[in-house]
């Protein structure tokens, strides 16, 4: 159950590995979520538990969270992106299941059940994070992202159903303002179960004790790539980029402080792809590379900077992705690099 | 030679060498005072927000109202600026002392300074601290930080006033992380002076009693600004870097440093995730020399 007394757990735990959220969208969704809570509490079941053909929605931020932090939400969005799946589809939504469990990723879903009176699903659909919204397990279980509910923080309402997801909807994010929220693949229990990252919800309730250990809130494995201190950030005008990723290339070059004092390469789009230690790959996509300060929070990307010292620690991603279709979606060529 | 006061305690530091405890002589150059304001009398604020409806728990503090308007980072306006709506707030409201925020002034600040205009025209006299001039992204925090400094106002002024009339040398004030300010840029922005006291005795490492005196006399005049740019392309984006840059340095000059010593420190640029080509954050910060 997720009530106001247990939501600081799960909000602690979504932070430990999370990459791209920032303080200030991270405490909009707390508070937003706390507003809710006040009346109503979540029940948290598996979904294999459900009836089976109860109809679930995964809900996510779309977007930058930075316009998020400019542009608050009005609080009704998650209301209007359910109530417009339910009136295309013609079924009540039963289950909010997350797309990912990164910071406010982990908590609007918990609003939107609230919301809705449904229970959330124990589970997500990345066991990690990736920044496209076709990038998840359901995909790879053969669930569409569409019909796609968008809801903008200004009252729009948008209704997409493509194969071309991200083509279609990047210009509409822009369009009202850089953000906004989705709740989409909307599927079956029993599709959701065989394709959700299970159990991943708990987990980090149970990672957010502030007794806990970090590794706990990586199920299928972290081990660190090396300690050291940022040499370099180096970040490209952006001309020549791949065009379907929302981001610049950025390169990140950490001087190993002790050991082998390797020169550790992290090539960045929104977040890490590839680390190289002294010319060679040591950790890629779908696995996840991400920077921890000295006081444990996670260091983005876009936040790095010359004389920091940080931890690169790798994330191992779920066994879905290493499959060859998960390397396809979300390996390195997903990211526009080949080697 | 400066003189570093805090605590009671002041101390003389010849280019950068503690010569010890001092009181004020006619060969002071400047004064460097550290302070903490946690415990000041704090004035009222009356907030505006300029944006849209949020849920409670997101809205502006106290006293205060949201009207439409703001752009988004982008820079496209969001709503018309509600002017009636601001006049009617600011003439019924009973303060005189404003914070305005408006969503997406890191990238465009018209519509807190048009509001500014609509404050000052139904309130004559009163005091005004818009947000941008902060910087940060993050309108709540940029909110916050603009409505602690508008309640700090008050309070910044009264210490101010002693220490002109204690010290015919300019007086600095030490800010929170390094550096110092102009007595006249502390009474306008206090906030940055919050945990000078903290930070000074932080720097000032192992001189005990007078620590905090001599960590504020060690510190040079510093300011920063931060802001969202856009740019097409290399050329626009050096364009705009270079008008934060004069920007920054115009500030460090008001935050006391001598005009021919005023550099930019670090200027560190980054992309903005998951929004068009050629958005960036810029953060600037400029250091200069006491007299």
């Amino acid at each position: 159950m997720i009530t106001r007394e247990t939501l600081p757990l799960l909000a602690n735990g979504s932070r430990l590995l999370a990459t791209g959220a920032t303080e200030s969208s991270y405490q909009i969704a707390y508070d937003w979520a706390m507003d809710v809570l006040s009346d109503v509490s979540v029940p948290l079941v598996a979904a294999a538990d459900l009836p089976a053909d109860t109809m679930c929605v995964a809900v996510s931020l779309v977007g930058s969270t930075t316009a998020m932090e400019e542009q608050l939400p009005s609080g009704d969005e998650p209301i209007r992106v359910v109530r417009a799946l339910e009136h295309r589809l013609g079924q009540r939504v039963g289950a909010v299941v997350a797309l990912n469990l990164a910071a406010e990723n982990a908590l609007l879903p918990v609003i939107t059940a609230a919301m809705a009176g449904v229970p959330l699903v124990d589970g997500d659909g990345s066991g990690r994070v990736f920044p496209l919204v076709e990038q998840t397990t359901y995909t790879l279980g053969g669930i569409s992202a569409t019909p796609l509910a968008f809801a903008g923080p200004g009252g729009e309402l948008v209704l997409v159903e493509t194969d071309r997801l991200e083509r279609l909807l990047r210009p509409v994010v822009l369009s009202v303002g850089g953000w906004g929220l989705a709740a989409c693949y909307p599927m079956s229990a029993a599709a959701l179960a065989s394709s959700v990252v299970p159990g991943t919800v708990g987990r980090l309730m149970r990672a957010g004790d502030p007794s806990a250990p970090r590794a706990l809130a990586a199920p299928y494995g972290l081990s660190t790539l090396c300690r050291g201190r940022i040499v370099s950030v180096e970040t490209s005008s952006g001309h020549g980029r791949v065009q379907s990723l929302p981001s610049s290339p950025t390169s990140i070059v950490v001087l190993e402080s002790d050991g082998l004092r390797r020169l550790v390469r992290l090539e960045a789009h929104n977040e890490i792809v590839l680390a190289l230690a002294d010319g060679s790959p040591v950790a890629v996509v779908p696995d996840q590379v991400c920077m921890l300060a000295a006081d444990g929070s996670v260091v983005d990307v876009d936040m790095a900077v010359e004389g920091q010292e940080v931890e690169v620690v790798v994330v191992t991603a779920p066994p879905a992705w290493h499959t060859e279709r998960g390397r396809a979606l979300g390996g390195l060529s997903a990211f526009g690099v080949e080697l | 030679m400066i003189l570093g006061v805090a605590n009671g305690r002041s101390v003389a530091v010849q280019d950068g060498a503690l010569l010890g405890p001092a009181t004020y002589t006619p060969l002071v150059d400047a004064v460097c005072v550290a302070v903490d304001l946690d415990a000041v009398d704090l004035t009222p604020v009356a907030a505006i927000r300029i944006g849209r409806p949020c849920p409670l728990s997101l809205g502006p503090p106290g006293v205060s109202t949201i009207v439409q308007g703001g752009h988004s980072l982008t820079g496209d306006p969001m709503a018309p600026l509600d002017t009636n709506a601001i006049s009617a707030f600011a003439s019924s409201c009973g303060l005189n002392n404003f914070v305005v925020t408006a969503a997406g002034s890191p990238m465009l600040a018209d519509h807190e300074l048009a509001a500014a205009e609509m404050i000052a025209a139904a309130v004559p006299g009163a005091r005004i601290t818009l947000s941008y001039e902060f910087g940060q992204a993050g309108l709540r925090e940029r909110e916050n930080l603009a409505v602690r400094n508008a309640g700090l106002g008050t309070a910044a002024g009264l210490i101010a006033d002693s220490m002109a009339a204690r010290f015919p040398a300019p007086v600095y004030f030490a800010r929170s992380d390094t550096g110092l300010v102009s007595s006249q840029y502390f009474r306008r922005y206090p906030v940055v002076c919050f945990r000078g006291g903290v930070s000074s005795a932080e720097r000032g490492d192992g001189e005990g009693e007078f620590a905090a005196a001599y960590g504020a006399a060690l510190a040079s005049p510093t300011a920063s600004v931060e802001r969202i740019l856009r740019a097409s392309g290399r050329s626009e984006l050096d364009d705009a870097l270079a008008v934060v840059q004069d920007e920054v340095l115009t500030r460090v000059v008001s935050a006391g440093a001598v005009p021919g010593s005023a550099r930019v420190s670090s200027l560190i640029v980054r992309p903005l995730s998951y929004l068009p080509d050629g958005i960036y954050r810029a953060r600037a910060t400029a250091v200069g020399a006491t007299p």
